[in-house]
């Protein structure tokens, strides 16, 4: 049902196939991406168009809401894939939008059981945001992923 | 690339910044909705510009409610705080609606306890803002990399006016926690109260780290060590003091789920 739905939504908002890889990499179920549809999307990113697409799906799921929390938590997963492994135009994006990351270090979501989702995403952003602030590990990350 | 988000179908309108103010002023005695701190934030990144923040800040009708006024004042410093460096040069001009905001609430505790608590706000508030107009090359959290050079430690005095000037704040800090902590309510969960330090302690940290490394480098200049013994020993007794107050923070659950307290 909820596939159904997704597809008809992509049909219908005129998603490009790189932009329905990064939607369905970022989905609101319960289990995460493959690590084979983040290496793909990572591929993806070295042809510049195709990575402005990959960064306007993460973005847009970046911000949005807490009910989403599940999408903001597997784009920044993503993110940090393709920082590892993707083109350095990703890190590029990343470091010139860093407050997109940097104000999720803070993100809270209650759920209706009164379980505070917010935890996941909020480590997340704290690494990345490290990350992204030392040039020396992340010139490590992305060597060892070569 | 840069210029990239600025076609982000999501970004936001003026109408929908006032939205996010508006719920993160909203009567609930809760913190702000950090969902709405934050658009308010990527709004002055995004269009790079804390004035429309300003305006949607005073359409609010805030100050029939402590509460309203005081999680206002926390919102206005996370923008001052996390938001694009402009929005220290755009609200210098706004210190007289900070001030008309401590009017609002003279003498006493208030009705819920915030009165005080709203005077102690702005009080720091304008403190912080003199200061940042006193040595724009700081941004709002104080960070050290940011602040690329230490170049004013070529002239020793100028680096001693920065110090002093930063522990002027630090001391500042340390006062306001002090009424915070001492306002809590037993019988409630405080949290509206509790998140008003969570920009301090970053704050202060911010501000710890970077004494230290002032400190250091005018050692290195400044042959008559004499001449930094007072400047020393006030380091000191404010690094005493921070101690202390993130002893007390890592008490709180709240705080300490949301935000790594230092030790
Ligand atoms: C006789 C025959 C008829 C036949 C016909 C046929 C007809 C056909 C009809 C069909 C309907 C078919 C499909 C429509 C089905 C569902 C639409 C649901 C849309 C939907 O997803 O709504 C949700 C939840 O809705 C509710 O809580 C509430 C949902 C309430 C839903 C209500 C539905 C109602 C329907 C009623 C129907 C009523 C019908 C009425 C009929 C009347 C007749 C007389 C609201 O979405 P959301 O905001 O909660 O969040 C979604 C959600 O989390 C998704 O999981 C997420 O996608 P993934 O991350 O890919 O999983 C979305 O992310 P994106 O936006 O990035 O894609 C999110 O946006
Ligand atoms: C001829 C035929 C016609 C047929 C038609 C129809 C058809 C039928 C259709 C049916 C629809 C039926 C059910 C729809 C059910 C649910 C859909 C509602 C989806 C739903 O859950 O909507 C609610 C709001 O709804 C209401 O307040 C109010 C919700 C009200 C809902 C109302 C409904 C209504 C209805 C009525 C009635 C009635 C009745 C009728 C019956 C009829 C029978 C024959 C959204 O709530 P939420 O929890 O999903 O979203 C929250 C909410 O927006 C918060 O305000 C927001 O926080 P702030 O931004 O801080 O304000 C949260 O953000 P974070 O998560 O980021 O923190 C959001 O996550």
């Amino acid at each position: 049902m909820k596939a159904a739905v997704r597809s008809v939504k992509n049909f219908s908002k005129g998603y490009t196939d790189t932009q329905v890889k990064v939607r369905n990499a970022t989905t609101n179920d319960a289990w995460g991406p493959s690590g084979s549809a983040m290496a793909e999307i990572a591929a993806l990113t070295f042809d510049q168009n195709e990575m402005l697409e990959v960064v306007d799906i993460i973005d847009r799921r970046l911000n949005d809401k807490g009910k989403n929390w599940r999408h903001v938590f597997k784009s920044l997963s993503l993110l940090e894939y393709c920082l590892h492994s993707g083109s350095e135009n990703v890190v590029r994006w990343a470091k010139d939008n860093i407050y997109i990351i940097t104000t999720l270090r803070e993100f809270v979501f209650v759920d209706e059981h009164g379980h505070d989702q917010g935890q996941n995403v909020r480590s997340k952003a704290k690494e990345i945001s490290a990350l992204l602030s030392d040039d020396e590990n992340l010139r490590e990350a992305r060597r060892n992923h070569d | 690339m840069s210029s990239f988000r600025l076609q982000a179908d999501h970004m936001q309108s003026d109408a929908s910044l006032v939205t996010s103010v508006r719920k993160a002023t909203s009567v609930d005695e809760t913190a702000p909705k950090r969902k709405h701190v934050r658009s308010c934030i990527v709004f002055t990144w995004d269009h790079r510009t804390a004035k429309p923040f300003w305006i949607a800040v005073k359409v609010q009708p805030l100050f029939a409610s402590e509460i309203q006024t005081f999680k206002a004042l926390i919102t206005v410093h996370r923008v001052l705080q996390e938001g694009h460096r402009s929005a220290l040069k755009d609200s210098q001009p706004e210190r007289g609606w900070l001030k008309t905001c401590a009017r609002q609430f003279p003498g006493g505790e208030g009705m819920k306890g915030y009165s005080g608590l709203i005077r102690d706000y702005v009080d720091y508030l304008l403190d912080k803002l003199a200061f940042h107009n006193q040595h724009p090359e700081f941004n709002g959290t104080f960070e050290y990399k940011e602040y690329i050079s230490l170049r004013q430690v070529d002239d020793p005095n100028e680096g001693y006016e920065t110090v002093y000037d930063m522990m002027n704040l630090q001391d500042h800090i340390d006062d306001f926690q002090k009424q915070i902590f001492s306002s809590f309510k037993r019988s409630s969960k405080n949290e509206c109260r509790i998140s008003a330090l969570v920009p301090l302690v970053q704050e202060s940290y911010g501000i710890y780290r970077f004494l230290i490394s002032m400190l250091r480098a005018l050692y290195k200049t400044i042959d008559a060590a004499d001449t930094l013994e007072p400047l020393k020993q006030r380091y000191k007794s404010q690094h005493h003091r921070l101690r202390q107050f993130y002893a007390d923070c890592s008490n709180l659950r709240y705080l300490t789920s949301l935000i790594s307290v230092p030790r």
